[in-house]
């Protein structure tokens, strides 16, 4: 049997270098990518090392102030601490909720599946804040579950469920969760259907099989999700503004108050840098932690 | 390995049967082939007995366990996946070590069986890689080792030599079977290939249409086919309409009569292998002694497929072995042609 060395076929990633025409190709839009990308954020940059004067508003400078002000004050602290946690909250409930959603749409073989795909992101077609406003009516102290409640003589008092971390936290997930899905969803239609029998009928039972082989395969995808569902969850508006209220800020408000309400453009852009640096961090500290235990 | 029974076992989608009532006892050690065109409900009888379909009536056996509601990962069969689904995350070894920690076998036994596996399918060495870093016929193999290496009570495969190139296909034919009866497996496999299950099976099972036509070995199939359908796609034959006279005599078509076996009357088909006709002078002493003119020849090599006209509505295809120095029949020609009666079989006109 001559068979065993003779079929031997490595796959070598081949380096090519790209040809002239696919450089005229792709070139345009990295270049207004990387423009519209990089040369606000320089901007910010420069603006945050900038001082504030109250009467003339942003006065070059090259300071850290800004940054010693957040890093020193315990409400700006409170402030990215809550952020961070609505958003991981939110998240890791995205992924749990989305995960079984988004398995059973891949497996559909049925014709409704294109129908449920459009159910799925049905929520994106309303924008957010016609949708937190649908929460207030849901959540309001003579909103629709306290009604009920007090109706049915539940409850004697109206509970507060708007302007709670709650709130913000369902308003953050039902805007986030078709994300999540769609993208899990394409992952797990990428894992044939064969591999998980196999692994069925080589004694491994549902859970088991999930284990070891349709969550190592789904990783990628998966941590391709959570990133974007978190990114978005760590600059929602609408949502902490409409269903948090005024108290509760998070960091996406408190960007715009700094532009907009207190003019202090060097304290936003500061704040925003903070923003964009603690989302790219933890996003890049899931990610490595992940590839370890991958790996490991 | 163990003793296979499957009754009265039927899969209804609907109202539409895919598999009609099929009883088989497959002894142990047996290699059964499942053969039929696409779409006669093979693979959905694999999956039953692999526990993937659930049966809409009958009853499996495996080893006298009754498996009929078990899920897949109870029933203790290996699968052999026609696309092999190896596990892309996992390295060789890891795949075929799958099946045993699932069953917790201790880490040094894991090991030991793993290696053995591998070395009965020729890939020891190979344990490190990763399933994209082999070829189709390697990736088989390793499939054929994840699914023999926890020592299933039967091994099940479905095409598994599709994906592979014609050449290398023959030769993993033999390497199957020989590892299948050097291990005494008891196996089922499935294919629409004929070559490949009469190469193959100890015994045949041939559907169509989700219907059992006949159980048998090859000889069975061959020499006694149970109907029309079956003396059809086990082998080749001609067929030629006309009456059956019920006692071994067959009115073509074309008005000739013919002696074939005994059984069946009125309208039919009579069936003729190529290869159960002689020419020449030695056709003249056969109970059915015919001239025709020769339509058309494929020279085939070892041999040649004559196309005969006896009448305008009887042609018969004749196969004659290529003997080197024999005067092969031209176009045109008049031949003699002729077979004894029990090589006409006939079937009644199919309901
Ligand atoms: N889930 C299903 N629903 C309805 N019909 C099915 C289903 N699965 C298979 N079939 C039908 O059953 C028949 C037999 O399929 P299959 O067992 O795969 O055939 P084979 O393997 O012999 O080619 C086919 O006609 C197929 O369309
Ligand atoms: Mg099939």
């Amino acid at each position: 049997m001559t068979l065993a060395t003779s079929e031997v076929a490595i796959v070598r990633p081949r380096s090519r270098r790209p040809s002239s025409m696919a450089l005229a190709l792709i070139g345009p839009a990295t270049l207004f990518c990387l423009l519209q990308l990089l040369v606000p954020v320089a901007i910010l940059f420069r603006y945050s090392l900038n001082r504030f004067d109250p009467a003339s508003y942003m006065v070059d400078a090259l300071t850290a102030e800004n940054y010693v002000k957040f890093f020193t004050d315990p409400y700006y602290l409170t402030v990215l601490a809550r952020t961070i946690r609505v958003s991981v909250v939110s998240t890791l409930i995205c992924l749990v909720m989305g995960f079984p959603l988004a398995y059973w749409l891949a497996r559909m073989t049925s014709r409704w599946k294109n129908l449920m795909v459009i159910l799925v992101v049905l929520p994106l077609f309303i924008g957010n804040a016609v949708r937190a406003a649908g929460w207030m009516t849901l959540f309001g102290a003579k909103g629709f579950i306290n009604s009920v409640l007090l109706g049915s003589g539940i409850i004697d008092q109206p509970l507060t469920l708007m302007y709670t971390e709650m709130a913000v936290v369902v308003g953050i997930i039902t805007v986030n969760l078709p994300f999540m899905v769609l993208t899990l969803q394409s992952v797990i239609e990428g894992i044939a259907r064969p591999i998980e029998e196999a692994a069925l009928s080589l004694g491994a039972a549902p859970f088991q099989t999930f284990r070891r082989v349709v969550w190592p395969l789904a990783l990628p995808g998966t941590l391709a999700g959570t990133i974007l569902t978190f990114i978005l969850a760590m600059n929602a508006y609408a949502t902490p503004v409409l269903l948090g209220g005024p108290k509760f800020t998070m960091m996406g408000p408190l960007v715009y108050d700094q532009f907009s309400q207190s003019n202090n453009w060097p304290f936003g852009a500061a704040v925003s840098f903070v923003l964009m640096a603690t989302t790219l961090g933890l996003t890049f500290i899931a990610h490595t932690a992940l590839r370890r235990r991958r790996v490991g | 390995m163990a003793k296979v029974e499957i009754a009265s076992l039927s899969k209804r989608y609907g109202e539409n049967f895919v598999v009609k009532d099929l009883s088989i006892e497959i002894p142990q050690g047996e290699f059964l082939v499942l053969l039929g065109p696409s779409g006669c409900g093979k693979t959905t009888t694999l999956r039953m007995i692999a526990g993937f379909v659930e049966p809409s009536s009958g009853q499996i056996t495996l080893g006298g366990r009754d498996v009929t509601t078990l899920p897949p990962w109870k029933r203790n069969t290996g699968l052999v996946f026609q696309s092999y689904a190896l596990f892309p995350h996992l390295t060789v070894d890891e795949n075929v070590a799958f099946g045993l920690e699932m069953r917790k076998l201790p880490a040094a036994e894991r090991r030991e069986n793993v290696a053995e596996a591998l070395r009965l399918v020729r890939l020891e060495g190979f344990g490190e890689r990763l399933p994209r870093q082999l070829s189709g016929g390697q990736q088989q193999r390793v499939a054929l080792a994840r699914a023999l290496a926890f020592r299933p009570d039967v091994l099940l495969l479905d095409e598994p030599l599709s994906n592979l190139d014609a050449k290398l296909r023959e030769e993993v034919r033999v390497e199957i079977r020989e590892l299948q009866q050097k291990l005494g497996l008891t196996t089922v496999m499935v294919t629409h290939d004929q070559d490949e299950a009469l190469s193959m099976a100890d015994r045949l099972v041939v559907m169509s249409q989700g219907e059992v036509r006949q159980i048998g070995t090859q000889r069975d199939l061959y020499e006694r086919p149970a109907d029309r359908f079956v003396a059809g796609f086990v082998g080749r034959s001609n067929f030629l309409a006309g009456q059956c006279e019920g006692d071994g005599a067959f009115i073509s078509a074309g008005g000739l009569r013919m002696a074939c076996t005994a059984g069946v009357r009125g309208k039919g088909t009579l069936a003729l292998r190529p290869e159960a006709v002689s020419v020449g002078p030695e056709a003249a002493h056969l109970d059915n002694s015919f001239e025709g003119v020769v339509e058309y020849i494929s020279y085939l090599g070892s041999v040649l497929d004559v196309r005969v006209r006896l009448a305008p509505q009887d042609r018969i295809i004749v196969q004659i072995a290529n003997r080197s120095g024999e005067v092969l029949p031209k176009m045109g020609d008049t031949l003699k042609v002729g077979w004894p009666a029990t090589s006409g079989r006939v079937f009644a006109e199919e309901s």
